[in-house]
């Protein structure tokens, strides 16, 4: 197994594994990147040894290859998620009452 | 421990090395040098200080009740948002996709102007006039869109004539715009639009060779920048009024570098605005990206130069306006409520503005029914001869795509400075990007949107009381 950058490892010619860190990413975050990531790859997650860690594995599914650059990808992606996550919980409740205030027009 | 007074919420960013900006919900803004930046967020700026009273006067914050300045702050909200309040009132409709132009952006798949295969029916206007009227909103305003509406004047009469005839039980303030390149139009059809009250809007790129070069007739022969000069003047000699038609412009890659004589030609056709307009992503626009389009960071440094010669030129007495600071400087200096489609906040997506298509497809904005020519039909709310006004206006889908396009609560724009003053636009998020919500740090629109709103924050900051006053001209 060749470590590539911490915490993404190369299993295989067409598998790669990242270790999420559950402090930092929600599952919901998580789960949201992985199915972003379903149409083109085999996704499989799965708890790691630590418990406050994620494997997600990586599988090649047609012929987009999966590679570093995938998983680089990944993780910029679930730290979009993330934060679409943060946010939503911060001020979703303001968001509602904005949405609520804009169909009332047509609730009437 | 208790503070000396409350600090309400704000949102701020460095302006430059030596100052932060700080805006709150309602717009207000202050600069603060970094040494009363942080003076002020530790709680030891001196309540008597003449800073200290306008950040309370901002409601940044208060040695008051705090009850009384949230009740004012809401009132400033609900103001802000009064957008909201009547529901959509712009309502596009395509008579028909035939056009005579073949603009090189093109955003829609025009039909020749002998293809009659996209032309409306009687039977789709009407259940599109019907549908319009069953919206909540006491204004209206029907703006006919293509191809070039005026291909099929026909349509356009009946539907007008249509909703004038609905509009005498329902009562509303009913208005009339039609898009067209007026290159068709006849002293005929202007009288028909002048009885009618129906505005003409038209589309204006600059001098004739740039001009021609984006916007080329069909026919070779003819020459479009004339027949346009020629048009002008017809219209606003029948109108007797030469504000009765408005133009806009397009920046195509052959506009780069050449915003001065644009702006000239609008003075020269006795234009008094201007919005200057980046290219829209979509159609040919998108499909022929590398022959038409430019980095949005040109098209920024254009504008800026662009809005300087403006400034300059009111400076010398010569009254004309930029539209997209216009816009931006009235959310930015009063308390107003100011709707457009493509930057508010939610989106002016469904809730402002419909588009009916020639066979009476509902989409949430004309860019949405862009998409659909290329068959994504992700902003279709419907069909009038199909679905009722509930079904499409207060669906499920209009509700997701509203509740995706709040900037109060979208990654990158909740906490950024400029989120008071700025929008969302779902439809060209998804364009671009693939979801409606977007990726801020790489979305062109937000990078336009923010270095022009930090170069109207810059001219405001200098204090240039000349500037300032023209500034105030501009809002209406």
């Amino acid at each position: 197994m060749k470590e590539l950058k911490i915490p993404i490892f190369e299993l295989s010619n067409n598998s790669f594994k990242l270790v999420v860190d559950t402090n930092i990413y929600s599952k919901e975050a998580l789960n949201a990147t992985c199915y972003k990531y379903t149409d083109k790859y085999f996704i499989y997650q799965k708890s790691a040894d630590n418990p406050n860690e994620i494997d997600v594995i990586f599988e090649t599914k047609s012929e987009v290859v999966v590679n570093e650059d995938t998983v680089k990808s990944f993780c910029n992606d679930l730290i979009d998620q993330q934060v679409r996550f943060d946010v939503n919980n911060r001020f979703g409740h303001i968001r509602d009452l904005i949405v609520e205030e804009a169909f009332k027009p047509v609730n009437k | 421990m208790k503070y000396k007074y409350t600090i309400l919420p704000f949102r701020f960013d460095h302006f430059n090395k030596e100052e932060y900006l700080l805006t709150n919900d309602v717009g207000e803004y202050i600069f603060l040098s970094n040494k009363d930046f942080e003076k002020f967020i530790n709680y030891e700026l001196d309540m008597k200080s003449d800073l200290f009273y306008d950040l309370a006067s901002k409601q940044i914050a208060t040695s008051d009740k705090i009850e009384d300045v949230v009740a004012m702050l809401a009132t400033k909200f609900r103001t802000k948002k009064s957008i909201l309040r009547d529901f959509t009132s712009l309502h596009m409709v395509v008579p028909t996709l035939r056009c005579n132009s073949s603009c090189i952006y093109c955003q829609v798949k025009r039909h020749e102007s002998s293809d009659h295969s996209a032309d409306m029916t009687k039977k789709t206007a009407k259940n599109i006039v019907k549908c319009i009227f069953e919206g909540p909103s006491p204004y209206i305003k029907i703006e006919f869109q293509g191809g070039d509406p005026s291909t099929d004047f026909e349509m356009v009469k009946y539907i007008i004539e249509e909703a004038e005839w609905q509009n005498l039980f329902k009562k509303r303030e009913l208005g009339f715009v039609i898009c067209t390149n007026l290159t068709l139009l006849t002293p005929e059809m202007v009288k028909y639009l002048k009885k009618h009250k129906c505005d003409i809007s038209t589309s204006l790129d600059g001098p004739k060779d740039l001009h021609d070069t984006n916007r080329p007739l069909q026919d070779k022969n003819l020459d479009h920048h004339e027949i346009f000069e020629k048009n002008v003047k017809m219209v606003r000699d029948i109108w007797g009024d030469d504000d009765c038609v408005s133009a806009l412009m397009t920046t195509s890659k052959y506009s780069l570098g050449r915003y001065k004589e644009i702006i000239d030609e609008y003075i020269r056709l006795g234009f008094n605005n201007i919005f200057l307009r980046s290219l829209n992503p979509y159609g040919f626009a998108k499909e022929y990206k590398e022959k038409v389009s430019y980095p949005i960071e040109e098209f920024v440094e254009n504008f800026k130069e662009g809005l300087d010669y403006i400034i300059e030129m009111n400076k010398k007495g010569k009254f004309f306006v930029e539209g997209f600071a216009a816009l931006l400087l009235k959310r930015i200096l009063t308390p107003f409520a100011t709707g457009f489609v493509d930057l508010q906040s939610p989106a002016g997506v469904g809730i402002a503005g419909a588009i009916y298509d020639y066979d009476g497809s509902v989409y949430v904005a004309d860019e949405g029914r862009m998409l659909a020519r290329f068959k994504n039909y992700y902003f279709k709310l419907g069909n009038v001869n199909e679905n009722t006004f509930q079904e499409m206006f207060n669906g499920n889908q209009l509700h997701e795509i509203i509740e995706n396009s709040c900037n109060e609560c979208l990654p990158g724009c909740a906490d950024c400075v400029f989120q008071p003053y700025c929008g969302a636009d779902p439809v060209r998020n998804y364009s671009v990007q693939g979801d409606v919500v977007g990726h801020r740090p790489t979305n062109e629109m937000c990078i336009k949107t923010k270095a022009i709103i930090h170069y109207l924050m810059e001219k405001l900051h200098e204090g240039d009381p000349e500037t300032i006053n023209i500034f105030w001209s501009w809002i209406k």
